[in-house]
């Protein structure tokens, strides 16, 4: 049966994933049932091993099912090519990694606006919305540096400004405080929740940090690949 | 427009990490320098063997009678050798020409006896055609009235135990007869080319004094030829060969009197093409391993640029135009490698004097021979290379899939 889809921007069920590491089967994911409703401020947390990582590379097309299906926003991922999974994660997902997220070869106003090229944006079209999001970000002196010139807090930024700059319905980021300090992870998190509070844009990540749980509207908790428990705050 | 934003990314790829650029593109421009350089050696090889042999006394191109090349025959002469004479001093590609007679023939000495093929030159003309003037070690080319003068090899006449002005005795059959006449010389020269067959086994005297023995009247076995454009003697297919290639006789190119020089060239030809094969098979694991190592060392990346929506394809691309930037570097200096190397050959020259080949001893210096060609040609090869090799771990960056590529970086 087909879920309902305007129930939620990810509809996760009875997922699994069993990777084989040198051999051995190890099962990551054992058997997940979770929706994302739209606008929703959501942490996955959970033990290293408890399947964090795995389950968001899995809603977000990265990684396909052992079994169970995905639908995100309406489309079935496992019924998509690999091209179509591209543009589509193009179009519709913002990524937020722990680090290494930018290309370390272009400047940050070149990393933002990577998106846009390749959704073929027109260039005036391209500047305006760069132009908007360094503001926005307070990030438009350091447009023209390469991400080795910028401290890792700015390089977080600058990965919150490319997922964000293409307008997708979903933004994930995957311990995105991982490297940071506790102030400047606190600080960046703050700027998420005000980005979730101003645009809607529903966001999902994942993380170890007490601290950054605290400002989750729903935190959603892994163990042994499993949801442990599922707690929406106001 | 992602075309632009991928040959921004691959050039600053490449010069992310300068020192391995650095030596890729050192390792891969040596490969094209030797290429060029080997080229450039063979041309120059066979441009001195083409030289050793016609300068020194073949000529670039010859007539006789029919069968002569084959039998040496004393009777064979050049049929109609005044018209042809005539008509070969109307043509404007012939350079000069010298009329010669050919006869094996008994040499003595006092002390010892050797077979010889003894020449009858023009001297005045075969200064033109051939070096024996130049090859001189002791006494004189033809000078004065004697008749009798003689020139002969060392070895001849360390074999025969004789010097300047010793006298020898000749022994030849006539044309027509087949009587043996005998004649006595005096030794005027003695020259060295370095080549066992002239040195020991040919003695040159004056065409009328042979002609006088062999009683040949004013006939010739050969006119040896010399070109403006040596080119023509290897041109087989050049009207001039058979304009004179009727009446009964020949006339042929080098290539046609030294078939082992043609068949040396074609194998030097296969010896670029192996050098070619062992140089790029060497060079193609340097790229496809530097490929490699650059991609794996941004596993991460690419994996992120694969999450953000770039699509497989254009995944290959990048490393595609990787190799491309690559390879424009490796050219670059490839060239610039191979022309200094090749400019300082063609100016000093190698010494291969003395050393024997398909028969020619190279007689002297070798100068490579640079020509625009190789630096277009060979460096467009290697760039279709580096990028065609480049397709392996471009399909393997194409397959990878994000989650796989950001787990295999750590």
């Amino acid at each position: 049966m087909e879920p309902n889809n305007q129930a939620g921007v990810i509809i996760a069920e009875a997922v699994t994933k069993v990777y084989s590491d040198n051999g051995v089967p190890v099962e990551a994911v054992r058997g997940i049932d979770l929706t994302i409703k739209h606008g929703e401020f959501t942490a996955i947390v959970g033990p290293s091993g408890s399947g964090k990582t795995t389950f968001l590379n899995i809603v977000s097309g990265l990684d396909s099912v052992t079994s169970g299906r995905v639908w995100l926003a309406g489309r079935l991922l496992s019924e998509m090519s690999g091209r179509e999974l591209s543009d589509f994660r193009r179009d519709s997902i913002g990524f937020i990694f722990q680090a290494y997220n930018l290309i370390p070869v272009l400047s940050v106003e070149e990393n933002i606006e990577y998106i846009m090229l390749l959704q073929g944006v027109g260039k005036s079209e391209r500047h305006r919305r760069v132009g908007r999001i360094l503001e926005k970000l307070g990030l438009a002196e350091f447009a023209d540096r390469v991400p080795v010139k910028l401290s890792g807090g700015q390089q977080q930024r600058v990965a919150v400004a490319r997922a964000m700059v293409a307008e997708p319905v979903l933004v994930l980021a995957d311990e995105p405080t991982a490297n940071l300090d506790s102030k400047t992870g606190a600080g960046l998190l703050d700027m998420m929740r005000e980005l979730n509070q101003t645009t809607g844009m529903t966001f999902v990540f994942s993380t170890h940090d007490r601290a950054i749980m605290e400002r989750a509207t729903r935190l959603v908790t892994l163990k042994d690949g499993r949801v442990d428990n599922d707690e929406t705050r106001d | 427009m992602t075309l632009m934003i991928y040959c921004k990314l691959a050039w600053r790829n490449v010069l992310r990490n300068k020192r391995r650029t650095l030596i890729a593109g050192i390792a891969i421009g040596i490969g094209l320098a030797a290429l060029i350089y080997v080229d450039a050696l063979i041309l120059g090889m066979e441009d001195n063997m083409v030289k050793s042999a016609t300068s020194s006394f073949l000529g670039e191109g010859q007539i006789h009678r029919e069968g002569f090349r084959q039998t040496f025959e004393v009777d064979l002469t050049v049929n109609n050798l005044a018209e042809v004479v005539e008509s070969i001093k109307q043509e404007e590609v012939v350079e000069s020409f010298t009329l010669r007679t050919f006869c094996f023939g008994m040499i003595s000495s006092p002390a010892n006896v050797s077979s010889v093929s003894m020449v009858g030159v023009d001297p005045a003309n075969e200064r033109h055609l051939s070096q024996v003037d130049e090859a001189l070690v002791e006494g004189t080319y033809f000078e004065g009235d004697d008749d009798r003068q003689l020139l002969i090899g060392r070895k001849l006449a360390e074999l025969l135990e004789v010097g300047l002005g010793d006298r020898v005795v000749m022994t030849a059959a006539q044309a027509g007869t087949g009587d043996l006449a005998q004649e006595m010389f005096r030794v005027s020269g003695i020259y060295y080319f370095n080549v066992p067959q002239m040195d020991q086994y040919m003695a040159f005297v004056l065409i009328s004094k042979a002609r006088q023995m062999l009683a040949l009247g004013d006939e010739a076995h050969q006119i040896a030829l010399k070109f403006h454009d040596a080119y023509l003697g290897r041109d087989q297919d050049h009207p001039f060969w058979n304009r004179y290639s009727r009446n009964g006789n020949e006339a042929v190119g080098w290539t046609v009197l030294l078939p082992q020089l043609e068949a040396a060239f074609e194998l030097s030809g296969f010896s670029t093409l192996i050098v070619a094969i062992i140089l790029f098979g060497v060079v193609s694991l340097g790229i496809v391993n530097t490929l490699f190592m650059s991609l794996h060392e941004r596993m991460f990346e690419f994996g992120v640029m694969r999450a953000v929506g770039t699509r497989p394809v254009a995944m290959g691309q990048l490393v595609i135009l990787e190799a491309g930037a690559l390879a424009i570097l490796s050219v670059v200096l490839g060239m610039i490698l191979g022309f200094v190397t090749l400019y300082i050959s063609t100016r000093i020259g190698i010494d291969y004097t003395g050393i024997e080949f398909a028969g020619v001893t190279f007689r002297e210096l070798l100068y490579p021979v640079m020509e625009v060609r190789q630096f277009i040609v060979f460096p467009l090869w290697v760039f279709a290379f580096t990028v065609g090799i480049a397709f392996y771990p471009a399909i393997y960056a194409a397959r990878l899939t994000p989650a796989k590529a950001m787990r295999k970086s750590f």
